[in-house]
C-alpha cells in the first residue's frame, strides 16, 4: 500500500475539520482528499455508487483499488498517520473494533448536529452564505475606511 | 540509647558512597553496550542517531542515581559499632541497587518503545478492503 484516496463529505463542517486535522498530521502513507460525489471523484472512480445511493459513510480508496467504508476507513486513515498507527492496529482487535465501530458510526451518524453545535461552517456553506452579500463592502472607499478603523483600533 | 561513633559514620558512608557510585558505572555500561543493538534497529539502521540517544540515556542515568545516591547519603540509622556499620551499609546498598534496577527496566521499557515505534512502518495494515474499485 503506498497512498489513500479518501472521499469525505465536503458539506460537514466536521468532516471538514477532520480533513484539515488528516492533512496536517505527519504521514506514513500520502493522503489524497476528494469530495464525495464530486466531479472530481465520480471521475476518479466511476464505478463507486453515487453518494446518494451509497450507505452514509467514509469512503477510502487504497492505490490497488481497495475499498474501504465507515469503521474500517477511519482505520485505515490512521493507519497512514506516523502517531497514530499504533493505535489504527490497537483499534482493529476485536477486542476494540466493536467498540471502534460504534464510536465511528456515532460520529458519521451526528455528524451534521456536531459540526452545528461545534459551530464549524464548511467552506461551501460560508460561500454560499456570503455571496448574496452587498458587494459595497469590498468596494475601495469602504475598503479604506474599514482599514483605517481597524488601524485605529490596533495603534 | 548510644550515639553514633563519628568514625563508623564516616566509614560506612565512604564505603555507601564508593560501593553506589560503582554499581551505577556498572549497570549504566552494561545499558551503554547492550542497548545500542536496540536502538540501532529502532531507528531503521541510523547507528549516529542511535549512539547519540543511547549516549544521552546513559547521561540521564548517571545524573539521576548519582543524584539519589548522594542524596540519600545522610539517611537512615546512625552505626556506632561494626555490626551496625555494615547494617547501614548494607541498607542503603540495597536500596541504591533496587533503584537502579527500577531504573534499568524503565530504560529497557524505552528501549523497546522506540524499537516498536521503529517498527510500525513495516506493519501491515490492520484491515482488509471489503470490495475494489
Amino acid at each position: 500500500m503506498r497512498g489513500l484516496v479518501v472521499l469525505y463529505d465536503a458539506r460537514c463542517g466536521f468532516c471538514v475539520r477532520c480533513r484539515r486535522w488528516l492533512e496536517a498530521e505527519p504521514k506514513f502513507l500520502p493522503l489524497e482528499f476528494l469530495a464525495a460525489g464530486s466531479s472530481a471523484s465520480r471521475a476518479r472512480f466511476p464505478t463507486l455508487p453515487a453518494p446518494e445511493e451509497a450507505p452514509e459513510e467514509l469512503v477510502v480508496v487504497d492505490d490497488e483499488g481497495g475499498l474501504y467504508y465507515g469503521a474500517e476507513a477511519w482505520i485505515i486513515c490512521l493507519y497512514a498517520l506516523r502517531d497514530y498507527r499504533e493505535w489504527s492496529v490497537r483499534l482493529a482487535r476485536p477486542a476494540l473494533r466493536p467498540l471502534a465501530r460504534v464510536a465511528f458510526e456515532w460520529l458519521s451518524r451526528n455528524r451534521k448536529s456536531l459540526s452545528r453545535r461545534l459551530g464549524l461552517t464548511p467552506e461551501e456553506e460560508l460561500v454560499t452564505m456570503l455571496k448574496p452579500m452587498s458587494p459595497s463592502l469590498c468596494d475601495l472607499d469602504a475598503r479604506r475606511s474599514l482599514s483605517d478603523v481597524l488601524g485605529g483600533f490596533f495603534r | 540509647m548510644i550515639s553514633a561513633a563519628p568514625e563508623y559514620v564516616v566509614l560506612s558512608y565512604v564505603a555507601y558512597f564508593a560501593v553506589s557510585v560503582c554499581l551505577t558505572v556498572w549497570v549504566a555500561r552494561t545499558l551503554h553496550r547492550n542497548g545500542r543493538i536496540f536502538l540501532v534497529d529502532a531507528f531503521g539502521g541510523n547507528a549516529a542517531l542511535a549512539d547519540s540517544v543511547n549516549h544521552l540515556l546513559v547521561v540521564g542515568f548517571y545524573l539521576i542515581n548519582i543524584g539519589y545516591v548522594a542524596l540519600a547519603l545522610k539517611y537512615g540509622t546512625k552505626p556506632f559499632d561494626t555490626q551496625t556499620a555494615i547494617e547501614a551499609f548494607s541498607t542503603k546498598v540495597g536500596w541504591v541497587l533496587l533503584v537502579l534496577g527500577a531504573m534499568h527496566f524503565f530504560n529497557l521499557y524505552v528501549f523497546s518503545r522506540m524499537r516498536r515505534r521503529g517498527l510500525l512502518q513495516y506493519v501491515p495494515p490492520p484491515v482488509a478492503p471489503v470490495g475494489r474499485v
